[in-house]
């Protein structure tokens, strides 16, 4: 079954109860209430192919959760259409529930006085899934997130990274084709991170599963995904990759280079710009929109000049994530 | 039925039981709260018909046996689902109500099924108590096996009533996300005018007139009423049909707010 995600012109409208402040306030919102009308989402594009693992960006309020929940069928779209693995999730729940997973970050789909393996079980025949496959599936689950440890503990006693691990094996049990990770990382500490990470990893390139994961972990973006959907205030910002959005917003690499000849005459090159000269020091730096990468900026360098050392600066994807929020949020 | 929705139904409804078997601190006290309910409740009403014959058409056998059937009754929707984290306030509150919606399992047959559940196991616990009270001489047994019969019909009627009354109140959380206030009354109303606190035949006629509007004598004071004859058999059907109304009525009440809750979900939290 195909995996693939596709979004055409989604909206979501929430109408709200203005609340005024005070007493008088509070009063005439009683007899008399305001209803505004506020855009969470607003005609978002994108499709997200089978196998790969798209990150969905933005600041907290950004639109991304109800974006999540139009995609899983919890949420019915104002306007606009998506289809799931081919299915319209809002319009056909059931059948989209057996094509997809999800975690929404800390909050655990177990039942809480249960041991874990009874859950996955209560799951297994919820979704359907024949014995003979539960077990591959758990042993395969269990190699990679070392779930046998604390199957057998109630989920109660379980620390955080147990239960996430938990919650992404028991969102991965019917073997869905689409996964929805709604900051899944969130709280836990680097080595369970760098766990999970390796479980996602593997779920996308060992299993072909579509993953449609928001974070606002960055250097989970840098080490699971190519590609990045922005949304800010609900509108799409950028869908790129990594580099694109790394030009747009986080042209701030520096490439210093010493000079074999400490008076050769240093000019800018296209798209380059000199920052500095001193004596056989030149810093060079990005210039304008269509400044190459830093990568592509060092071999312009040393194709062009003789030196004898180099050192790379370049911004993370942090500060270029909170570029591009600060930017899209003037716009 | 297939196969798959009987293991459905089965998976689902041993959620509340077993986590219950999991925690035999709570086992206990249930079983030393029953015990001493029992025990008070019995030397109460006996304490009370001491210096009385037959009082509001009932006599002392007949009400302590009216009165610790109740109590026993009571068991079999009082499990802990708070501690278990498993209330649909406590869903809601902690925002994984949407993982019932995720599931190709509806969110209202998976409540079903875990009701269903929760109903039989307390019904062990009420069949245990009653084998006890009944060899102990606490309780009469019925007069007849057709009176027997009736209260059967009576009871799953009842505990049918009480589905869905408990089912109404937690719906309420989609709009109002607690619904504390609405457990404490209904708590207080379900236990009042079901006969829980005293049997119904004690209260005021026009008491008993206004609860005849409401579903909760339905629920318990019905059938406890055929079981000790404080209802003739010869006008059970009436009752039975009352409480068959009542079934329908719920029924039709919970599915139209079940269809509304679903669109209140998404609201709840980001």
């Amino acid at each position: 079954m195909s995996g693939s995600i596709e979004v055409r012109g989604l909206s979501r409208t929430f109408h709200t109860t203005v609340r005024r402040p005070g007493f008088g306030g509070a009063l005439r919102s009683l007899v008399n209430p305001e209803r505004v009308a506020k855009d969470a989402v607003s005609d978002i594009t994108f499709d997200v192919s089978p196998g790969e693992l798209l990150a969905l960006l933005g600041p907290n309020g950004a639109g991304k959760s109800t974006t999540i929940k139009m995609l899983t069928g919890i949420l019915t779209p104002t306007s606009g259409e998506a289809r799931v693995a081919g299915v319209v999730p809002y319009e056909e729940r059931e059948r989209n529930a057996r094509n997809i997973g999800a975690v929404f970050g800390q909050r655990t789909q177990l039942w809480w006085d249960l041991p874990v393996r009874e859950s996955f079980s209560i799951l297994r025949d919820i979704y359907d899934v024949p014995e003979a496959e539960h077990r591959v599936r758990l042993r395969e689950f269990d190699e990679l997130l070392d779930l046998s440890s604390f199957w057998d503990t109630r989920v109660r006693h379980l620390s955080l990274g147990q239960r996430v691990r938990s919650d992404l094996a028991a969102a991965l049990l019917h073997d869905p084709p689409v996964v929805f990770l709604d900051e899944p990382t969130i709280g836990m500490d680097v080595v369970v991170k760098e766990q999970v990470r390796e479980f996602l990893r593997y779920q996308v390139e060992e299993r072909g599963r579509t993953v449609l994961l928001t974070t606002h972990d960055m250097t989970e973006v840098e080490r699971l995904a190519e590609r990045v959907v922005l949304i800010n205030h609900g509108r799409l910002v950028l869908d790129g990759t990594l580099d694109e959005i790394r030009r747009k917003f986080g042209s701030t690499w520096q490439v210093r280079v010493t000079l074999s000849d400490p008076h050769a005459p240093v000019e800018p090159l296209p798209g380059i710009a000199l920052v500095r000269r001193e004596g056989p020091q030149a810093v060079f730096g990005p210039d304008g929109p269509t400044a190459p990468t830093m990568h592509q900026a060092l071999k312009q360098v040393i194709e062009r000049y003789e030196v004898t050392d180099i050192a790379l600066d370049e911004a993370d994807l942090e500060d270029v994530m909170r570029a591009a929020y600060v930017q899209a949020g003037g716009e | 039925m297939t196969v798959t929705a009987v293991l459905r139904g089965w998976r689902a409804a041993r959620v509340t039981p077993l986590g219950e078997l999991h925690t035999p601190p709570r086992m206990t006290a249930a079983l030393l709260r029953l015990t001493v309910q029992v025990v008070l409740v019995a030397s109460l009403w006996q304490g009370l018909y001491a210096a009385t014959g037959t009082t509001a058409g009932l006599s002392e056998d007949q009400a302590v046996t009216y009165a610790v059937l109740a109590v026993l009754a009571i068991r079999i929707r009082e499990l802990d689902q708070y501690a278990g984290r498993d209330t649909v306030l406590q869903h809601m509150h902690f925002g994984t109500i949407v993982y019932w919606y995720l599931r190709p399992l509806p969110p209202q047959r998976y409540y079903a099924f875990r009701a269903l559940g929760e109903q039989l196991y307390g019904l062990v616990w009420v069949i245990a108590g009653y084998a006890i009270c009944l060899a102990a001489g606490v309780v009469d047994p019925p007069k007849s096996a057709a009176v027997a019969g009736v209260f059967a019909v009576s009871a799953f009627l009842g505990q049918w009533v009480l589905y869905y009354v408990m089912l109404a109140i937690d719906q309420l959380c989609f709009w109002t996300l607690r619904n504390g206030a609405a457990m404490l009354i209904l708590i207080f109303a379900q236990n009042l005018l079901s006969g829980v606190y005293a049997p119904l035949w004690f209260f005021p006629d026009w008491f008993i007139t206004l609860s005849g509007f409401l579903p909760f004598q339905a629920t318990l004071s019905v059938p406890l009423s055929l079981y000790v004859g404080r209802i003739e058999l010869s006008d059970a059907g009436p009752q039975l049909a009352v409480q068959a109304a009542w079934v329908v009525a719920l029924a039709l009440l919970t599915r139209l707010l079940w269809r509304r809750a679903a669109r209140r979900v998404i609201s709840q939290g980001g």
